[in-house]
Protein backbone atom coordinates (compact mmCIF):
# COMPACT_ATOMS: atom_id res chain seq x y z
CA UNK A 1 0.00 0.00 0.00
CA UNK A 2 2.75 2.54 0.98
CA UNK A 3 4.68 1.74 -2.64
CA UNK A 4 1.41 2.33 -4.35
CA UNK A 5 0.78 5.75 -2.46
CA UNK A 6 4.59 6.52 -2.76
CA UNK A 7 4.01 6.36 -6.86
CA UNK A 8 0.57 7.75 -6.62
CA UNK A 9 2.87 10.89 -5.02
CA UNK A 10 5.56 10.48 -7.41
CA UNK A 11 3.51 10.44 -10.25
CA UNK A 12 2.17 13.76 -9.24
CA UNK A 13 5.15 15.33 -8.48
CA UNK A 14 6.43 14.70 -12.05
CA UNK A 15 6.46 17.50 -14.21
CA UNK A 16 3.85 17.58 -16.96
CA UNK A 17 5.51 17.08 -19.63
CA UNK A 18 7.48 14.12 -18.56
CA UNK A 19 5.06 12.40 -17.68
CA UNK A 20 3.28 12.49 -21.25
CA UNK A 21 6.63 11.13 -22.62
CA UNK A 22 6.01 8.33 -20.31
CA UNK A 23 4.83 6.06 -22.80
CA UNK A 24 8.00 7.33 -25.26
CA UNK A 25 10.24 6.45 -22.92
CA UNK A 26 8.63 3.02 -22.02
CA UNK A 27 11.52 1.06 -23.36
CA UNK A 28 13.73 2.19 -21.02
CA UNK A 29 12.58 0.22 -18.34
CA UNK A 30 10.11 -2.23 -19.89
CA UNK A 31 10.96 -6.38 -19.17
CA UNK A 32 10.19 -8.14 -22.54
CA UNK A 33 9.74 -11.21 -20.53
CA UNK A 34 7.54 -14.07 -20.38
CA UNK A 35 6.14 -14.10 -17.11
CA UNK A 36 5.21 -10.29 -17.57
CA UNK A 37 1.51 -9.18 -17.18
CA UNK A 38 1.05 -8.57 -20.52
CA UNK A 39 -2.37 -7.19 -21.69
CA UNK A 40 -3.67 -10.43 -23.92
CA UNK A 41 -6.05 -8.32 -25.91
CA UNK A 42 -3.77 -7.19 -28.45
CA UNK A 43 -3.30 -10.78 -29.69
CA UNK A 44 -5.32 -12.14 -32.28
CA UNK A 45 -7.67 -14.62 -30.69
CA UNK A 46 -7.30 -16.91 -33.41
CA UNK A 47 -4.64 -19.11 -34.94
CA UNK A 48 -2.74 -18.57 -38.09
CA UNK A 49 -4.07 -22.34 -39.52
CA UNK A 50 -7.72 -20.93 -39.15
CA UNK A 51 -7.02 -18.24 -41.45
CA UNK A 52 -9.66 -17.63 -44.03
CA UNK A 53 -8.28 -18.84 -48.15
CA UNK A 54 -6.87 -16.48 -49.89
CA UNK A 55 -9.26 -15.43 -52.18
CA UNK A 56 -9.38 -16.25 -56.36
CA UNK A 57 -8.61 -12.60 -57.13
CA UNK A 58 -5.62 -12.58 -55.48
CA UNK A 59 -4.37 -16.33 -56.72
CA UNK A 60 -5.34 -15.26 -60.69
CA UNK A 61 -3.25 -11.66 -60.31
CA UNK A 62 -0.04 -13.47 -58.33
CA UNK A 63 1.90 -14.04 -61.18
CA UNK A 64 5.77 -13.36 -60.34
CA UNK A 65 7.37 -14.80 -63.91
CA UNK A 66 5.38 -11.84 -65.67
CA UNK A 67 6.23 -9.41 -62.91
CA UNK A 68 9.77 -10.39 -63.41
CA UNK A 69 9.11 -10.17 -67.09
CA UNK A 70 7.59 -6.54 -67.25
CA UNK A 71 10.24 -5.23 -65.03
CA UNK A 72 12.01 -2.72 -66.75
CA UNK A 73 14.83 -1.97 -64.94
CA UNK A 74 16.78 -4.67 -62.53
CA UNK A 75 16.02 -5.45 -58.97
CA UNK A 76 18.45 -3.28 -56.69
CA UNK A 77 21.47 -6.08 -55.86
CA UNK A 78 21.70 -7.39 -52.46
CA UNK A 79 23.63 -5.29 -49.64
CA UNK A 80 25.50 -8.00 -48.43
CA UNK A 81 28.47 -8.75 -51.53
CA UNK A 82 31.41 -10.52 -50.86
CA UNK A 83 34.65 -9.15 -51.67
CA UNK A 84 37.89 -11.61 -52.43
CA UNK A 85 40.69 -10.55 -49.87
CA UNK A 86 43.24 -8.89 -51.61
CA UNK A 87 45.75 -10.27 -49.82
CA UNK A 88 46.79 -14.44 -49.40
CA UNK A 89 48.05 -14.48 -46.14
CA UNK A 90 49.10 -17.91 -45.89
CA UNK A 91 46.68 -21.11 -44.96
CA UNK A 92 46.29 -20.55 -41.56
CA UNK A 93 45.08 -17.74 -41.84
CA UNK A 94 41.22 -17.57 -40.52
CA UNK A 95 40.07 -14.74 -44.06
CA UNK A 96 40.86 -17.23 -47.16
CA UNK A 97 40.47 -15.70 -50.58
CA UNK A 98 38.04 -17.87 -52.88
CA UNK A 99 39.40 -20.60 -55.19
CA UNK A 100 40.37 -18.97 -58.78
CA UNK A 101 37.43 -21.03 -60.03
CA UNK A 102 35.47 -18.49 -58.04
CA UNK A 103 33.96 -15.63 -59.99
CA UNK A 104 34.39 -13.19 -56.71
CA UNK A 105 37.92 -14.60 -56.91
CA UNK A 106 40.33 -12.15 -58.13
CA UNK A 107 42.13 -14.15 -59.75
CA UNK A 108 39.50 -15.27 -61.77
CA UNK A 109 39.73 -15.08 -65.51
CA UNK A 110 36.21 -15.78 -67.03
CA UNK A 111 35.88 -18.61 -70.24
CA UNK A 112 36.22 -20.03 -72.53
CA UNK A 113 33.41 -18.21 -74.38
CA UNK A 114 33.14 -20.38 -77.25
CA UNK A 115 34.77 -23.80 -78.96
CA UNK A 116 37.51 -22.62 -81.40
CA UNK A 117 37.37 -23.92 -85.38
CA UNK A 118 40.68 -25.79 -84.94
CA UNK A 119 40.09 -27.53 -81.68
CA UNK A 120 36.82 -28.42 -83.45
CA UNK A 121 38.86 -29.79 -86.01
CA UNK A 122 41.31 -31.20 -84.32
CA UNK A 123 38.55 -33.54 -82.06
CA UNK A 124 36.87 -34.08 -85.30
CA UNK A 125 38.75 -35.10 -87.94
CA UNK A 126 42.49 -34.76 -86.56
CA UNK A 127 42.70 -37.02 -83.83
CA UNK A 128 40.92 -39.49 -84.97
CA UNK A 129 43.82 -39.72 -88.24
CA UNK A 130 46.43 -39.84 -85.74
CA UNK A 131 45.37 -42.62 -84.03
CA UNK A 132 45.06 -44.51 -87.39
CA UNK A 133 48.39 -43.38 -89.03
CA UNK A 134 49.93 -44.19 -85.81
CA UNK A 135 48.46 -47.33 -85.03
CA UNK A 136 50.85 -50.51 -84.77
CA UNK A 137 49.52 -53.69 -85.12
CA UNK A 138 51.11 -56.49 -83.12
CA UNK A 139 50.05 -59.94 -83.43
CA UNK A 140 48.54 -61.48 -80.37
CA UNK A 141 51.24 -63.29 -78.18
CA UNK A 142 53.54 -60.35 -79.35
CA UNK A 143 56.11 -59.90 -77.31
CA UNK A 144 58.63 -56.47 -77.84
CA UNK A 145 62.04 -56.91 -77.53
CA UNK A 146 63.98 -55.77 -74.42
CA UNK A 147 65.36 -52.95 -74.37
CA UNK A 148 68.85 -51.78 -72.84
CA UNK A 149 68.59 -49.41 -69.48
CA UNK A 150 68.30 -45.59 -70.38
CA UNK A 151 70.87 -45.11 -67.77
CA UNK A 152 74.18 -47.22 -68.14
CA UNK A 153 75.04 -49.16 -65.02
CA UNK A 154 78.82 -48.71 -64.13
CA UNK A 155 80.72 -52.61 -64.35
CA UNK A 156 81.77 -53.45 -61.01
CA UNK A 157 85.77 -53.16 -62.05
CA UNK A 158 86.24 -50.55 -59.57
CA UNK A 159 85.83 -50.68 -55.53
CA UNK A 160 84.85 -47.02 -56.03
CA UNK A 161 81.65 -47.70 -58.27
CA UNK A 162 79.69 -48.72 -54.99
CA UNK A 163 76.84 -46.73 -54.79
CA UNK A 164 77.54 -44.12 -57.97
CA UNK A 165 75.31 -42.61 -59.81
CA UNK A 166 74.43 -44.00 -63.25
CA UNK A 167 75.94 -43.37 -66.34
CA UNK A 168 74.16 -41.41 -68.65
CA UNK A 169 73.88 -42.78 -72.48
CA UNK A 170 76.24 -43.06 -75.13
CA UNK A 171 77.21 -40.70 -77.36
CA UNK A 172 76.06 -37.62 -75.14
CA UNK A 173 74.39 -36.73 -72.22
CA UNK A 174 70.92 -35.77 -73.26
CA UNK A 175 68.17 -37.76 -72.25
CA UNK A 176 65.59 -38.14 -74.66
CA UNK A 177 62.25 -38.03 -73.74
CA UNK A 178 60.51 -41.52 -74.28
CA UNK A 179 58.35 -41.82 -76.79
CA UNK A 180 54.95 -44.49 -75.36
CA UNK A 181 52.74 -45.63 -78.44
CA UNK A 182 50.05 -43.32 -79.39
CA UNK A 183 46.25 -44.52 -77.95
CA UNK A 184 43.25 -43.32 -77.90
CA UNK A 185 43.96 -41.43 -74.53
CA UNK A 186 48.10 -39.80 -75.45
CA UNK A 187 47.21 -38.18 -78.93
CA UNK A 188 49.20 -35.54 -79.85
CA UNK A 189 47.58 -31.86 -79.56
CA UNK A 190 48.54 -28.15 -79.40
CA UNK A 191 49.67 -27.84 -75.05
CA UNK A 192 50.42 -23.88 -75.53
CA UNK A 193 51.92 -21.35 -77.63
CA UNK A 194 54.68 -18.63 -77.15
CA UNK A 195 55.62 -16.02 -79.26
CA UNK A 196 58.68 -14.40 -78.12
CA UNK A 197 60.21 -11.19 -79.84
CA UNK A 198 63.24 -9.94 -79.33
CA UNK A 199 63.25 -6.16 -79.68
CA UNK A 200 66.61 -4.47 -81.03
CA UNK A 201 65.71 -1.16 -81.17
CA UNK A 202 64.68 -1.43 -77.42
CA UNK A 203 68.57 -1.66 -76.05
CA UNK A 204 70.07 0.70 -79.06
CA UNK A 205 67.70 3.30 -79.01
CA UNK A 206 64.75 4.04 -76.98
CA UNK A 207 61.68 2.20 -74.74
CA UNK A 208 59.29 2.92 -77.63
CA UNK A 209 60.19 -0.21 -79.27
CA UNK A 210 59.89 -2.01 -76.62
CA UNK A 211 56.20 -0.96 -75.99
CA UNK A 212 55.07 -1.05 -79.40
CA UNK A 213 56.46 -4.41 -79.69
CA UNK A 214 54.56 -5.49 -76.69
CA UNK A 215 51.03 -3.85 -77.90
CA UNK A 216 51.49 -5.53 -81.28
CA UNK A 217 52.19 -8.94 -79.65
CA UNK A 218 48.82 -8.33 -77.80
CA UNK A 219 47.14 -7.70 -80.35
CA UNK A 220 47.35 -10.56 -82.51
CA UNK A 221 47.48 -12.97 -79.37
CA UNK A 222 44.43 -11.86 -76.92
CA UNK A 223 47.11 -11.82 -74.11
CA UNK A 224 49.14 -9.94 -72.28
CA UNK A 225 53.22 -9.67 -72.80
CA UNK A 226 55.40 -10.04 -70.51
CA UNK A 227 58.74 -8.59 -70.78
CA UNK A 228 62.12 -9.73 -70.65
CA UNK A 229 65.61 -8.24 -69.29
CA UNK A 230 69.00 -9.30 -70.73
CA UNK A 231 70.98 -11.65 -69.08
CA UNK A 232 74.03 -11.84 -71.25
CA UNK A 233 76.20 -8.91 -71.94
CA UNK A 234 76.88 -8.71 -76.05
CA UNK A 235 78.98 -5.38 -76.95
CA UNK A 236 77.42 -5.84 -80.48
CA UNK A 237 73.84 -5.19 -79.86
CA UNK A 238 74.99 -3.29 -76.81
CA UNK A 239 73.33 -5.37 -74.07
CA UNK A 240 74.24 -5.63 -70.79
CA UNK A 241 72.84 -8.57 -67.80
CA UNK A 242 70.37 -6.86 -65.80
CA UNK A 243 70.05 -3.03 -67.86
CA UNK A 244 67.83 -3.19 -70.61
CA UNK A 245 64.43 -4.58 -71.23
CA UNK A 246 65.09 -6.19 -74.45
CA UNK A 247 62.19 -9.41 -75.48
CA UNK A 248 58.41 -9.25 -74.91
CA UNK A 249 56.54 -12.91 -74.81
CA UNK A 250 52.88 -13.61 -74.88
CA UNK A 251 52.19 -17.53 -73.79
CA UNK A 252 48.82 -18.65 -74.71
CA UNK A 253 46.95 -21.87 -73.74
CA UNK A 254 43.88 -23.02 -74.33
CA UNK A 255 40.81 -20.71 -76.15
CA UNK A 256 43.76 -18.05 -77.36
CA UNK A 257 46.09 -20.42 -78.76
CA UNK A 258 43.50 -22.18 -80.44
CA UNK A 259 42.45 -18.59 -81.84
CA UNK A 260 46.15 -17.72 -82.53
CA UNK A 261 46.66 -20.66 -84.06
CA UNK A 262 43.33 -20.74 -86.81
CA UNK A 263 44.19 -16.99 -87.50
CA UNK A 264 47.74 -17.48 -87.88
CA UNK A 265 47.73 -20.77 -90.33
CA UNK A 266 44.53 -19.90 -92.10
CA UNK A 267 45.05 -16.25 -92.65
CA UNK A 268 48.31 -14.78 -92.26
CA UNK A 269 50.51 -17.86 -93.72
CA UNK A 270 48.72 -18.18 -97.08
CA UNK A 271 49.97 -14.32 -97.09
CA UNK A 272 53.72 -14.28 -96.75
CA UNK A 273 55.09 -13.94 -100.20
CA UNK A 274 57.15 -17.26 -101.25
CA UNK A 275 57.01 -19.13 -98.18
CA UNK A 276 57.74 -22.73 -98.43
CA UNK A 277 56.51 -23.88 -95.37
CA UNK A 278 58.12 -24.31 -92.04
CA UNK A 279 61.83 -25.71 -92.22
CA UNK A 280 61.63 -29.29 -91.60
CA UNK A 281 64.77 -29.34 -89.58
CA UNK A 282 62.72 -27.23 -86.83
CA UNK A 283 62.18 -28.47 -83.50
CA UNK A 284 63.90 -29.18 -80.21
CA UNK A 285 63.35 -33.04 -80.70
CA UNK A 286 60.70 -32.59 -78.26
CA UNK A 287 57.84 -32.21 -79.67
CA UNK A 288 57.92 -28.08 -79.93
CA UNK A 289 58.59 -26.62 -83.05
CA UNK A 290 59.07 -22.92 -83.71
CA UNK A 291 58.59 -20.83 -87.05
CA UNK A 292 59.94 -17.05 -87.33
CA UNK A 293 57.84 -14.30 -88.91
CA UNK A 294 59.19 -11.06 -89.62
CA UNK A 295 57.59 -7.75 -89.07
CA UNK A 296 56.36 -7.71 -92.48
CA UNK A 297 54.74 -10.96 -91.62
CA UNK A 298 53.39 -9.80 -88.36
CA UNK A 299 52.17 -6.78 -89.86
CA UNK A 300 49.57 -9.09 -92.14
CA UNK A 301 47.68 -10.22 -89.01
CA UNK A 302 43.99 -9.10 -88.99
CA UNK A 303 44.55 -7.29 -85.97
CA UNK A 304 47.54 -5.13 -86.96
CA UNK A 305 46.13 -4.66 -90.39
CA UNK A 306 43.03 -3.30 -89.34
CA UNK A 307 44.70 -0.61 -87.11
CA UNK A 308 47.65 -0.29 -89.31
CA UNK A 309 48.33 3.11 -88.50
CA UNK A 310 48.67 3.06 -85.04
CA UNK A 311 52.07 1.53 -85.11
CA UNK A 312 54.81 3.36 -86.10
CA UNK A 313 55.71 0.80 -89.18
CA UNK A 314 59.43 0.79 -87.84
CA UNK A 315 59.03 -0.90 -85.08
CA UNK A 316 56.76 -3.73 -85.72
CA UNK A 317 58.16 -6.75 -84.56
CA UNK A 318 59.02 -9.90 -85.74
CA UNK A 319 58.21 -12.67 -83.59
CA UNK A 320 59.33 -16.19 -82.92
CA UNK A 321 56.25 -18.53 -82.49
CA UNK A 322 57.00 -21.38 -80.77
CA UNK A 323 54.08 -24.35 -80.79
CA UNK A 324 54.58 -26.78 -78.08
CA UNK A 325 52.36 -30.23 -78.40
CA UNK A 326 51.85 -32.81 -76.30
CA UNK A 327 53.57 -35.09 -78.95
CA UNK A 328 57.38 -36.06 -77.27
CA UNK A 329 58.97 -36.47 -80.80
CA UNK A 330 59.23 -33.83 -83.92
CA UNK A 331 57.94 -36.21 -85.75
CA UNK A 332 54.66 -36.61 -83.97
CA UNK A 333 54.63 -33.06 -83.60
CA UNK A 334 54.87 -32.44 -87.01
CA UNK A 335 52.07 -34.91 -88.02
CA UNK A 336 49.81 -33.08 -85.72
CA UNK A 337 50.72 -30.11 -87.20
CA UNK A 338 50.39 -31.06 -91.21
CA UNK A 339 46.80 -32.23 -90.40
CA UNK A 340 45.95 -28.70 -88.78
CA UNK A 341 47.78 -26.97 -91.52
CA UNK A 342 51.25 -26.30 -91.35
CA UNK A 343 53.41 -26.93 -94.38
CA UNK A 344 56.86 -27.92 -93.60
CA UNK A 345 59.67 -28.14 -96.49
CA UNK A 346 62.95 -29.57 -97.05
CA UNK A 347 64.71 -32.07 -95.12
CA UNK A 348 62.29 -33.74 -92.46
CA UNK A 349 65.02 -34.25 -89.55
CA UNK A 350 63.18 -35.98 -86.41
CA UNK B 1 82.04 -20.27 -49.98
CA UNK B 2 85.50 -18.84 -49.51
CA UNK B 3 83.78 -17.03 -46.05
CA UNK B 4 82.53 -20.14 -45.39
CA UNK B 5 86.21 -22.09 -44.94
CA UNK B 6 87.77 -18.95 -43.45
CA UNK B 7 85.09 -18.89 -40.85
CA UNK B 8 85.51 -22.32 -40.38
CA UNK B 9 89.50 -22.33 -40.02
CA UNK B 10 89.23 -19.72 -37.28
CA UNK B 11 86.30 -21.25 -35.38
CA UNK B 12 88.81 -24.56 -35.48
CA UNK B 13 91.94 -22.67 -34.37
CA UNK B 14 90.38 -20.63 -32.02
CA UNK B 15 88.94 -24.34 -30.21
CA UNK B 16 92.43 -25.35 -30.56
CA UNK B 17 93.44 -22.25 -28.90
CA UNK B 18 90.97 -22.06 -26.39
CA UNK B 19 89.22 -24.83 -25.56
CA UNK B 20 87.24 -23.58 -22.65
CA UNK B 21 85.79 -21.40 -24.74
CA UNK B 22 83.43 -23.16 -27.13
CA UNK B 23 82.44 -20.54 -30.47
CA UNK B 24 78.88 -21.21 -30.60
CA UNK B 25 76.66 -19.41 -33.63
CA UNK B 26 72.93 -19.19 -32.60
CA UNK B 27 70.47 -18.72 -35.82
CA UNK B 28 67.00 -16.60 -35.81
CA UNK B 29 64.92 -18.86 -38.10
CA UNK B 30 61.39 -17.86 -37.04
CA UNK B 31 59.26 -18.39 -40.00
CA UNK B 32 57.91 -15.87 -42.04
CA UNK B 33 54.42 -15.41 -44.24
CA UNK B 34 54.14 -12.20 -45.69
CA UNK B 35 50.65 -11.56 -47.16
CA UNK B 36 50.95 -12.00 -51.01
CA UNK B 37 49.04 -9.84 -53.06
CA UNK B 38 46.51 -11.25 -55.25
CA UNK B 39 46.87 -9.02 -58.35
CA UNK B 40 43.80 -9.24 -61.11
CA UNK B 41 44.53 -10.82 -64.46
CA UNK B 42 45.10 -8.50 -67.09
CA UNK B 43 43.55 -9.51 -70.14
CA UNK B 44 42.70 -6.91 -73.43
CA UNK B 45 39.30 -6.62 -74.72
CA UNK B 46 38.25 -8.57 -77.04
CA UNK B 47 35.40 -8.82 -79.58
CA UNK B 48 33.89 -11.85 -81.44
CA UNK B 49 34.89 -11.44 -84.94
CA UNK B 50 33.58 -13.57 -88.13
CA UNK B 51 35.98 -14.60 -90.97
CA UNK B 52 34.87 -15.12 -93.89
CA UNK B 53 37.71 -17.07 -96.03
CA UNK B 54 37.95 -16.78 -99.80
CA UNK B 55 35.95 -19.63 -100.40
CA UNK B 56 33.21 -18.54 -98.57
CA UNK B 57 33.52 -20.61 -95.72
CA UNK B 58 33.23 -18.54 -92.48
CA UNK B 59 33.73 -18.98 -88.47
CA UNK B 60 34.17 -16.77 -85.54
CA UNK B 61 36.69 -16.33 -82.94
CA UNK B 62 37.73 -13.71 -80.24
CA UNK B 63 40.24 -11.48 -81.54
CA UNK B 64 40.97 -7.81 -80.14
CA UNK B 65 40.05 -6.10 -83.70
CA UNK B 66 36.68 -4.21 -83.42
CA UNK B 67 35.97 -5.27 -87.39
CA UNK B 68 32.64 -7.69 -86.66
CA UNK B 69 33.52 -9.04 -89.90
CA UNK B 70 36.96 -9.96 -91.83
CA UNK B 71 37.22 -10.98 -95.05
CA UNK B 72 40.11 -12.60 -96.14
CA UNK B 73 41.43 -12.13 -100.19
CA UNK B 74 43.96 -14.60 -99.82
CA UNK B 75 44.44 -17.80 -97.56
CA UNK B 76 44.84 -21.61 -97.47
CA UNK B 77 41.60 -22.54 -99.99
CA UNK B 78 43.55 -19.94 -102.76
CA UNK B 79 47.01 -20.55 -102.49
CA UNK B 80 49.01 -23.26 -104.23
CA UNK B 81 51.46 -24.12 -101.01
CA UNK B 82 48.07 -25.54 -99.22
CA UNK B 83 46.08 -26.91 -102.66
CA UNK B 84 48.87 -28.35 -104.39
CA UNK B 85 47.17 -30.36 -106.93
CA UNK B 86 45.08 -27.47 -107.86
CA UNK B 87 45.93 -26.97 -111.76
CA UNK B 88 43.67 -23.47 -111.27
CA UNK B 89 46.23 -22.21 -108.88
CA UNK B 90 49.21 -23.53 -110.73
CA UNK B 91 48.30 -21.71 -114.02
CA UNK B 92 50.54 -18.98 -113.76
CA UNK B 93 48.90 -16.47 -116.49
CA UNK B 94 49.42 -12.89 -115.51
CA UNK B 95 46.80 -11.36 -116.81
CA UNK B 96 46.00 -8.64 -114.39
CA UNK B 97 45.22 -5.83 -116.79
CA UNK B 98 42.78 -8.29 -119.20
CA UNK B 99 45.45 -7.51 -122.64
CA UNK B 100 45.04 -11.05 -122.98
CA UNK B 101 41.73 -11.41 -122.66
CA UNK B 102 41.09 -8.85 -124.86
CA UNK B 103 43.48 -10.53 -127.45
CA UNK B 104 41.22 -13.56 -127.60
CA UNK B 105 38.12 -11.83 -127.58
CA UNK B 106 39.31 -10.02 -130.51
CA UNK B 107 41.26 -12.96 -132.54
CA UNK B 108 40.24 -16.04 -130.69
CA UNK B 109 41.96 -18.81 -128.89
CA UNK B 110 43.16 -20.54 -131.70
CA UNK B 111 46.98 -18.94 -130.77
CA UNK B 112 47.65 -20.72 -128.17
CA UNK B 113 46.64 -23.96 -129.93
CA UNK B 114 50.00 -25.22 -128.81
CA UNK B 115 49.60 -25.30 -125.18
CA UNK B 116 46.70 -27.65 -123.66
CA UNK B 117 43.35 -27.12 -124.09
CA UNK B 118 42.79 -27.88 -120.34
CA UNK B 119 45.36 -25.45 -119.06
CA UNK B 120 43.69 -23.00 -121.23
CA UNK B 121 40.33 -23.60 -120.30
CA UNK B 122 42.06 -23.06 -117.00
CA UNK B 123 43.99 -19.97 -117.64
CA UNK B 124 40.17 -18.39 -119.06
CA UNK B 125 38.65 -19.43 -115.91
CA UNK B 126 41.33 -17.83 -113.76
CA UNK B 127 41.01 -14.39 -115.28
CA UNK B 128 37.43 -14.43 -114.58
CA UNK B 129 38.35 -13.24 -111.53
CA UNK B 130 38.98 -10.08 -112.71
CA UNK B 131 36.13 -8.20 -114.04
CA UNK B 132 36.85 -6.71 -116.97
CA UNK B 133 38.68 -9.91 -117.86
CA UNK B 134 35.25 -11.89 -116.88
CA UNK B 135 33.75 -9.56 -119.61
CA UNK B 136 35.91 -10.00 -122.05
CA UNK B 137 35.81 -13.46 -121.62
CA UNK B 138 32.37 -14.07 -121.94
CA UNK B 139 32.38 -11.86 -124.99
CA UNK B 140 34.87 -14.41 -126.76
CA UNK B 141 32.92 -17.22 -126.23
CA UNK B 142 30.14 -15.34 -127.87
CA UNK B 143 31.98 -14.82 -130.40
CA UNK B 144 33.76 -17.62 -130.58
CA UNK B 145 30.08 -19.29 -130.70
CA UNK B 146 29.36 -17.17 -133.75
CA UNK B 147 32.64 -17.15 -135.58
CA UNK B 148 32.73 -21.13 -135.83
CA UNK B 149 33.54 -21.04 -139.60
CA UNK B 150 36.40 -18.33 -139.33
CA UNK B 151 38.19 -20.24 -136.09
CA UNK B 152 38.25 -23.39 -138.17
CA UNK B 153 40.20 -21.35 -141.45
CA UNK B 154 41.98 -20.11 -138.87
CA UNK B 155 43.22 -23.52 -137.52
CA UNK B 156 44.06 -24.15 -140.95
CA UNK B 157 46.17 -21.66 -141.08
CA UNK B 158 47.58 -21.45 -137.67
CA UNK B 159 49.30 -25.21 -138.60
CA UNK B 160 51.04 -23.73 -141.13
CA UNK B 161 53.14 -21.74 -138.87
CA UNK B 162 53.49 -23.22 -135.95
CA UNK B 163 56.88 -22.30 -134.23
CA UNK B 164 56.33 -18.75 -135.32
CA UNK B 165 53.16 -18.20 -133.53
CA UNK B 166 54.72 -20.38 -130.48
CA UNK B 167 57.40 -17.69 -130.19
CA UNK B 168 54.52 -14.70 -130.55
CA UNK B 169 52.48 -16.55 -127.76
CA UNK B 170 55.68 -16.83 -125.55
CA UNK B 171 56.32 -13.00 -125.82
CA UNK B 172 52.52 -12.11 -125.18
CA UNK B 173 52.53 -13.83 -121.77
CA UNK B 174 56.26 -12.98 -120.85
Amino acid sequence: MAASESSRYLARSLPRALAQNSRSLGFCWRRNASNQAADLSELESDGSLSTAPVSEEMVKSYDPIANSKGRKKQLPRSRYQFRSPKYDRGPLHPHQPPPESDPSSRLYVPGPFMLPRTEQTWQSTVASDILTLCYVHNPPGFKPPPKAPRLRSWDDSSPYHKNRQLRGPRGGDVLRLLRKPITFNNIPKLDRITIHSYVKGAAQEHSGWIHVAGMAVQAISNARVTTFKSRTSVATWGIAPGRDTVAVKAELRGEDMHHFFGKLVDVVLPKVKDWEGVKGTSGDSSGNITLGLEPAHIALFPEIEVNYDMYPPRMIPGAHITIHTTANTDKDARLLLSAMGIPFHGKLVD
Amino acid sequence: MSLHTSLRRSAASATSRLPTTPSSTTFICTQCRHATLLRRPKRPYTFTQLITLSDGSAYMQRTTSPAPVYRSTRDTRNTLLWNPSSSKLMSVEDDEAGRLAAFRAKYGRIWDANTPAAAAEEGAEKKSGDEAAAAAAAKAQAEAEAQEEEDNLLDLISSFGQEETQAGDKKKKN
